[in-house]
């Protein structure tokens, strides 16, 4: 399955459903069993040749997204997100509503009509609403019902030198790598988890962690990336380009010492473009992981992504391609 | 042309104010098989004529359209906007857009920084076109080849139809009304009229309505309907300022020509279109604020497109109440004849 179709498919935490299907039927042919768990993670399973060593490989089929909370009486739709998203950016974005996934607008009151006071204003979600076109709150709440999920109409697409831009890519890129490593042949037991909810608290990967049996868990990310503009140089984190960020270190969890050292060291062994993540931003899954049971070594592996968590977030395709090398690389090495 | 389509391929072609050139010859190839004879000015203002006996009437809807300006390319590649316009820059981070380089149209993102490193500080401050940059996926070098500043930059064209006939895309201000023009030019093929008939898709509105000005200049015209886009209700606007979505409005107020304004509402009743009725006390802030002093004066009435979101990539608007205002146009227009003119002050 190619990174776009996966990009293109809308699932944000608790709405999975359509990357699911999707991920089993890409999965299913690839290894020795799949199963779902109790959580609507997607565990894909593949024997070793001589065992020993059990993988787990892991990356969030959710995204980030919208829910409908209320509406108005002349037809627009209240609404909050789903995940960590910065509200300046959902101003004047189309979106897809609900179901019947229903074109919508975000809007705001223009500019000729904002008083200068108003400029300054930072519009939150209390100040944003959906545009459907409905003429009534009836109207409105009939086709898209408290609940129904929103998503940025936002199409991955290739552009500039190499990159891509699209929504999702955290952490579809990550989805899209783990299909990759089911296509190999190992010595080692690997398990692939697509987990759920990562956006909201890595509560797929707490547990799909407890049920695993791995030794090691490998996480596959979409990382924030703040390479241009005004970020300080030492806010910058990693950067499109200089392929895989490997971290020591993040809000959830701090690497495995030996593991790090050993991604790092096959990396350069094997001539994988990789950088090290600067800044210890952003959580995921692998603290949910790192703390499962008696404890598991994790350590991540990230795509950088600019602008991540919004409708157009930039990746350049080579990082995608030196994430899935190294993960392979340490797959095949395996003892 | 089906409106629909001609309107998706208008508001798709570059054309921020200033330079026109693109879509006004787009506009001009949609009107002349219309029309009788259609010609590009000096400043890019499409005119297309359909000849009549008298008197002569100039309809104009402005062509430009709001964007923005690659002012500075930075060491990183990134490029830095000016806005040609009233461009919002609260709508700008994360959309899309079009760069129109020396040989080639480009796709650009305007960034903005994620929210895992944004301060508490950060997130109360609305972006302003010093911290947007746009991120054109090249390394500096490959950028500075291609991109010179003051190369235009669009907002991404999108077309969504929405319930009950409302649509969401770039532009509407104002070739939503030069479709208008388009509808009513259209219908006119089986109705007889008197007036002869200039339809000007005009430039340079958005800086000061000189397109507008310069046409009504050189064709000298006895009246002229101006039509450009007024605001549709939203929540939070000022009382007053906004009107239902559903249908066209017209304008009174001194520098409207009530003789001319009652006639449009008499049609529009004769007719059964819906118009509303709006009052701008002084300037309407449209071409009608131009063509009205130009040369001795021209006697104008104004009709008024309702959007939603104006000046943003998601004008929103009733795709009937369009349709319906090139009804009105055409009826208008076969009603002109030369006796107007003795009506128009007394």
């Amino acid at each position: 399955m190619d990174l776009k179709t996966l990009c293109d498919l809308n699932g944000a935490s608790g709405d999975e459903r359509a990357v699911r299907r999707a991920l089993i039927d890409a999965a299913k042919p690839l290894c020795d069993s799949v199963r779902i768990d109790k959580m609507g993670n997607v565990i894909a399973f593949k024997k070793g040749k001589t065992g020993g060593r059990h993988l787990l490989f892991s990356a969030h089929m959710d995204e980030i997204g919208f829910i409908v909370t209320g509406a108005t009486e002349d037809g627009l739709l209240q609404f909050r997100p789903i995940g960590g998203v910065d509200p300046r950016v959902a101003v004047s974005k189309y979106v897809l509503v609900g179901e019947k996934q229903l074109k919508g607008v975000i809007g705001a009151l223009a500019i000729h009509l904002q008083s200068a006071e108003d400029r300054k204003k930072v519009l939150g979600f209390d100040s944003l609403y959906i545009d459907i076109g409905a003429a009534s709150k009836d109207e409105a709440l009939a086709d898209c019902p408290l609940g129904s999920y929103v998503y940025y109409d936002s199409v991955f697409e290739p552009f500039g030198d190499g990159c891509a831009v699209g929504k999702a890519l955290d952490d579809r890129v990550g989805c899209y790598n783990l299909l990759r490593i089911l296509k190999g042949t190992y010595g080692a037991d690997v398990t692939c988890a697509f987990v759920v909810q990562e956006e909201v608290g890595t509560r797929g990967a707490m547990g799909a962690g407890f049920a695993a049996q791995a030794d090691t868990a490998i996480v596959l990310e979409g990382t924030t990336a703040g390479d241009m503009g005004d970020v300080k140089k030492t806010s910058r984190v990693c950067e499109p380009g200089l392929g895989v960020a490997v971290s020591f270190m993040d809000n959830s969890s701090i690497a495995d010492r030996a593991l790090y050292k050993e991604l790092l060291a096959l990396a350069r062994e094997k001539q994988i473009p990789c950088q090290v993540k600067r800044a210890a931003t952003g959580g995921n899954d692998a603290g949910a992981y790192q703390r499962s049971k008696g404890g598991v070594r994790t350590c991540v592996l990230s795509v950088p992504c600019r602008y991540i968590h919004g409708p157009s977030s930039v990746i350049r395709l080579s990082d995608v391609e030196a994430q899935y090398f190294l993960a392979k690389a340490y797959a095949e090495e395996a003892k | 042309m089906k409106t629909e389509e001609f309107l998706k391929t208008a508001v798709a072609t570059p054309g921020v104010t200033g330079n026109e050139g693109a879509v006004a010859q787009f506009i001009a190839e949609a009107f002349r098989p219309y029309v009788d004879e259609v010609s590009i000015s000096p400043l890019q203002c499409v005119i297309a004529h359909k000849k009549g006996k008298g008197p002569k009437v100039i309809i104009c809807a402005h062509l430009d359209e709001i964007g923005m300006m690659v002012s500075k390319i930075e060491e990183d590649g990134s490029l830095r906007l000016e806005r040609v316009g009233g461009v919002d820059p609260r709508v700008l981070p994360g959309m899309r857009v079009r760069v129109y380089a020396k040989d080639e149209t480009l796709l650009g993102v305007v960034g903005a920084t994620p929210p895992h490193l944004l301060k508490e500080a950060d997130r109360k401050n609305n972006y302003t076109f010093e911290t947007l940059f746009v991120d054109l996926g090249m390394s500096a070098d490959r950028v500075r080849a291609k991109v010179r500043v003051g190369d235009t930059v669009c907002f991404e064209a999108r077309y969504a139809e929405l319930k009950n006939n409302r649509v969401a895309t770039k532009t509407v201000d104002d070739r939503g009304c030069v479709a208008i023009m388009l509808e009513a030019v259209k219908r006119m093929q089986d109705m007889r009229h008197e007036a002869d008939l200039y339809f000007v898709a005009t430039c340079q509105e958005e800086i000061g309505c000189y397109g507008a000005m310069v046409s009504s200049f050189a064709l000298d015209p006895d009246f002229a309907v101006a039509f450009d886009v007024c605001h549709a209700d939203t929540p939070g606007a000022p009382q007053g300022s906004t009107q239902k979505i559903t249908s066209l409005v017209s304008s009174k107020g001194p520098f409207l020509n009530r003789c001319l304004e009652e006639k449009m509402e008499a049609v529009a009743k004769e007719n059964g279109v819906e118009l509303q009725i709006a009052v701008d006390q002084r300037r309407t802030g449209t071409d009608a604020d131009t063509i009205t002093v130009t040369r001795a004066g021209i006697p104008t009435v104004l009709l008024s497109l309702p959007i939603k979101y104006m000046h943003t990539n998601v004008e929103l608007f009733d795709m009937h109440a369009l349709k319906e205002g090139g009804r009105l146009l055409a009826h208008y227009l076969a009603q002109v004849q030369e006796s107007w003119e003795d009506e128009l002050w007394i």
